[in-house]
């Protein structure tokens, strides 16, 4: 098969990793052009860490590696796939971090950096992420795929194989909740208080 | 229940997150590759098989292991009730079973004289 990458603009993910599974590393690099990106912004979404978002995509794309030779086109998509994949290594990494207190978090961590803004935007992200930690699991994974990700809740009863009524009781439970966390830092964080 | 102003800043904080860019850093990319190429590859310390399962691969699998039932078949039954053909076929082949008496009756009588003097 040709290994220019304008061969395979068309192909289907799944196709691209079966032809990896049948020895031909250059679809991996094509797969991963694709895929990589899309993996690590969920895993930095979710876990405002730079190098654990990496560690959990690189840990995503092993298990894609290694799930290629017994992919099945017809039974899921690929990236379907990657969603559930990152958003469990996410939450088992925030579940590690329960018990870090989220005013430690909400305290700039670089004084000394010349934009502002972009320590407020840092201090919102940690925030955020430790209040996913407080959330139960399936809240939180269905609460950033649908706000961090913007999926459609079709799409996210797909990745976490439940209905889209289940799907619309989580979001709106997992809202709601990081809403209460997050209001007692309103101020900290850079919002006026009601 | 959320007030409005609830929904505004958390939405604000989910535009932040959004917003931040995302590049994939070389390094990165780099390993995911090494991982790729190393899935591919197997590795030496390839799967552990028992004594069993090396003699099974050696011999062929199970088709060969089929054809050396029937062999070891056929032979229990050519050692019960060989056919007639065989027989005369061993025969020609390593020649048939004679009996020899190697101590006859005149060797009997003259160990028995010597014993008796």
């Amino acid at each position: 098969m040709s290994t220019s990458t304008g061969s395979w603009a068309d192909a289907p993910d799944g196709a691209i990793l079966l032809t990896y599974a049948n020895g031909d590393v250059e679809a991996a690099r094509v797969l991963s052009g694709r895929l990589l990106p899309r993996v690590l912004a969920q895993a930095t979404r979710m876990l405002s860490d730079q190098a654990e978002a990496e560690d959990v995509a690189q840990e995503a794309m092993m298990r894609l590696w290694k799930i290629a030779p017994d992919w099945r086109q017809d039974e899921a998509q690929v990236s379907t796939w990657l969603y559930r994949v990152v958003a469990n290594l996410c939450t088992d990494r925030l579940r590690k971090r329960r018990g870090v207190s989220l005013d430690q978090i909400t305290e700039p961590a670089d004084p000394t950096a010349s934009a502002a803004g972009q320590i407020q935007d840092n201090a919102r992200l940690s925030a955020l992420s430790a209040a996913l930690t407080e959330l139960p699991e399936r809240q939180a994974q269905a609460v950033s795929l649908r706000h961090l990700e913007g999926l459609s809740n079709p799409d996210i009863a797909d990745i976490m194989n439940i209905s889209v009524r289940s799907v619309e009781s989580l979001t709106a439970r997992g809202k709601r909740a990081l809403a209460d966390i997050l209001r007692k830092h309103k101020s900290a964080l850079g919002y006026d208080d009601d | 229940m959320m007030t409005k102003s609830d929904d505004e800043f958390l939405d604000d904080i989910f535009g932040t997150a959004k917003a931040q860019p995302t590049l994939v850093p070389d390094d990165l990319m780099a390993r995911v590759m090494a991982d790729a190429q190393s899935a591919l590859v197997k590795p030496d310390g390839a799967p552990k098989q028992s004594l069993f399962a090396g003699v099974f691969d050696i011999i062929g699998g199970w088709p060969s292991v089929g054809g050396l039932a029937m062999a070891g078949v056929a032979g229990l039954w050519f050692g019960v009730s060989p056919p007639a053909a065989l027989s005369t076929w061993t025969a020609e082949l390593i020649g048939v079973p004679v009996s020899v008496d190697l101590f006859g009756d005149t060797t009997a009588y003259f160990a028995e004289t010597q014993i008796d003097g």
